[in-house]
């Protein structure tokens, strides 16, 4: 059969590519949305050599080519028809190009902060417990406990630009390793501590760059967007090294060049900017609490979060010791408290309002942490990420700083905001307790209102997902790679006369369930050796993998969902050791079953020989 | 209506197989069968995803109530079925 002549004659017949909107086939049939029916020749179409027949149907033109024919023809057709074979992920690309470019950077921040979330999430805890103990207990800090746990609860933030420079150098493609070394390079212990420098050391210049700036002997602990930068920078510079240097001298070449001009521009151009930025930060923030009537302190509340997102907030001790050496009443901290349990009030309405179970399970801890005072991880990995959080915890940080002026909230100490901050606000602790209380409602109620799960937060497919062309919802597309079975042929009774449901099985070549259709994990075995799926679609499906693989009680397979978890087409579900399997005499054959067979009319395998993951493997009709 | 409780003896207790042969066995019958396991809501016999999702395990006790016109030979059979391969 010419299998180009048929796809041009369907074309020709149903009125030419501009007469159509999209196609896709299933097992058997071009599934064809036409623009206008009328200009579509039936009795032509139905006498091309190798249609077998051709129907409407659920505002489709269906054409009835054939099992193991049709995919052949569908390839040529959409190649004559000029029809992208988009892949979900070219979609996805597109629609995050098509974001602008604030977004992207927000998701691209959002990105690099979430794996290194448990990091901060440990430290920051151990962190606040600290501060407040050692408020509440003075002698406490003298003890070798304490410095002891005292360095476990720093080192995260201590190193932050390390672990962020690690996480930017995966998102933007850069070795690691150089990554890290960024990182190493903008802490030095040879340079100053930038929180130091905050709590009044001195530094002093290190460099004048060319007689234009000044460049400080300070490092950038604790900051964030001088490193992001950085390591972007590193990316560029290595990709474009990689390209044109000479492959035998690109291993020590690249690296050299790529550290040496990175670490160069970061120390000289892009962390003095940051400095400077600080300083104007530092200037405005004191100029604003000195706008009277809560006003300069309503609006510093809401500043706050910002400033620690562009990491310009560690100038802020400076302010906090000036009030201290003058009168005793740090002011300041009420502002800092206000506006730290706010992101964190704004983070928990997300952990309490999502049904993703990865970021309920992410916002929760972040939200406790910035409760006690750290609010890095509610901020960047989960306020920043859906932008609306951010702008709750801001305007709740505004309310309860507004009140903590109005009733002249002060503390008698710096170092701890959020509840150990009672510790240190015992003088006005009605006041302190208001201002706490009215920027976590305030955000909490906010951020409940304003967020909304995104559908476009689920994991990326780990299979490259088939053309999203040739979807459709009535197959099922095979959830492993290896030989299609009938399901009459699986050697076991239970499978073969259909008590479980209808379906079709594999005999798998690899070891690995990928879920076929976007849906929900309705059940997981304890034993990993079966799932059961709720589809989209309606389709409730069974993938039991192996014959009597139960009573391996879970040996040889590896769960990477678990139960209720919402799954993506392509997400790998199972993973199992097919040589373990049979080396202990179990068959790894699996059977795909529709266990809500009522629900369709015509349940049939699909597919013959061998079928790779998202192949069509069934065929339904409703 | 009938009601009985059932202590899974079964070292791997309900798992796909028997789970598929039980839900064959009451849609034999017009009674309505519910299962119900200590700690958990009642869950309609005949649904195999919510049965499996029940995870009976060896000893587990799991409580039927059959209603329905032939709810006295369902009860027995099904007693008898869960004594025999569970």
């Amino acid at each position: 059969m010419d299998y180009n002549k048929c796809a041009s004659e369907i074309l020709d017949a149903i009125g030419g590519k501009d007469n159509l909107a999209s196609a896709a086939h299933c097992a058997t049939r071009l599934r064809l949305v036409i623009a206008d029916n009328g200009k579509v020749k039936k009795s032509v179409l139905e006498n091309i050599d190798g249609v077998k027949g051709v129907f409407e149907a659920a505002g489709q033109l269906q054409v009835i080519i054939g099992t193991g024919t049709v995919n052949k023809v569908y390839d040529e057709f959409i190649k004559l028809a000029g029809v992208e074979a988009a892949s979900k992920d070219d979609v996805k690309k597109a629609a995050a190009a098509k974001a602008p470019w604030y977004k992207r950077a927000i998701k691209t921040l959002g990105d690099i902060f979430v794996p290194i979330i448990p990091a901060i999430v440990a430290t920051g805890l151990l962190c606040g417990l600290l501060g407040g103990l050692s408020k509440a207990f003075p002698d406490m800090a003298d003890t070798p406990i304490y410095t002891l746990l005292d360095i476990f609860s720093n080192a995260a933030l201590t190193f932050l630009p390390i672990l962020i420079a690690v996480s930017a150098a995966k998102i933007f493609g850069a070795n690691i390793y150089l990554g890290a070394v960024i990182g190493m390079i903008m802490i030095h212990p040879s340079l100053v501590n930038a929180w130091s420098v905050g709590g009044g050391t001195e530094t002093s210049t290190l460099w004048s760059w060319f007689g234009l700036w000044n460049i400080q002997n300070t490092g950038y602990q604790g900051h964030v967007i001088p490193v992001v930068i950085a390591v972007l920078l590193l990316s560029v510079i290595e990709k474009w090294l990689h390209k044109r240097v000479p492959e035998m001298f690109d291993l020590f070449v690249t690296p050299l060049v790529s550290v040496l001009i990175t670490g160069f521009l970061t120390m000289t151009v892009i962390g003095p900017v940051f400095s400077q930025l600080e300083t104007w930060v530092l200037a405005g923030a004191q100029w604003l609490i000195s706008i009277p009537f809560g006003i300069g302190s309503f609006l510093m509340g809401a500043a706050y979060a910002p400033t620690v997102v562009a990491g310009v907030h560690h100038m802020y001790n400076a302010i906090e010791l000036s009030m201290l050496a003058n009168n005793g009443m740090n002011t300041w901290m009420p502002i800092a408290t206000a506006a730290n349990v706010a992101q964190g009030a704004a983070a928990l309405a997300v952990a309490v309002k999502t049904h993703n179970r990865k970021i309920k399970s992410m916002a929760l801890p972040a939200s406790l942490s910035a409760f006690m005072g750290i609010t890095e991880p509610a901020i960047f990995g989960v306020n920043v990420r859906f932008v609306k959080p951010l702008v709750a915890g801001m305007i709740g940080g505004a309310c309860g700083a507004a009140i903590a002026s109005i009733m002249g909230v002060y503390a008698t100490a710096n170092g701890v905001t959020g509840l150990f901050g009672f510790l240190i606000t015992t003088d006005t602790f009605v006041g302190y307790l208001l201002t706490f209380v009215v920027a976590t409602v305030v955000a909490f109620v906010l951020s409940w209102i304003l967020y909304k799960d995104a559908a476009e937060e689920a994991p990326a497919p780990a299979v490259e997902a088939k053309p999203a062309a040739s979807y459709d919802d009535n197959c099922v597309y095979s959830p492993l790679k290896g030989a299609a079975v009938l399901m009459a042929d699986v050697p076991d009774e239970t499978f073969a006369t259909d008590v479980l449901g209808m379906g079709a099985a594999v005999a798998p070549s690899e070891g690995k369930v990928i879920a076929p259709a976007d849906g929900e994990v309705s059940t997981l075995f304890d034993t990993h050796h079966a799932i059961g799926l709720t589809l989209d679609n309606g389709m409730e499906m069974l993938i039991h993998v192996g014959i009597n693989t139960v009573e391996l009680n879970g040996e040889g397979y590896k769960a990477h969902v678990s139960e209720g978890d919402r799954v993506v087409r392509g997400q790998t579900l199972i993973t199992f050791d097919i040589p373990l399997i049979q080396s202990k005499g179990y068959k790894t054959i699996t059977p795909v079953i529709i266990t809500n067979p009522d629900d369709f009319k015509d349940i049939h395998k699909a597919a013959d020989g061998n079928v790779d993951f998202l192949d069509k493997l069934i065929e339904t009709s409703k | 209506m009938k009601e009985f409780t059932y202590t899974i003896k079964d070292e791997i207790g309900i798992h796909a197989r028997p789970a598929g042969n039980l839900v064959k066995l009451i849609k034999g019958f017009s009674s309505a069968v519910t299962i119900e396991k200590e700690g958990k809501a009642p869950i309609n016999a005949t649904a195999l995803m919510k049965l499996m999702s029940l995870g009976v395990k060896c000893g587990d006790t799991v409580k039927f109530s059959i209603d329905g016109e032939d709810e006295e030979a369902a009860a027995k059979a099904i007693e008898e079925f869960m004594t025999a391969n569970l």
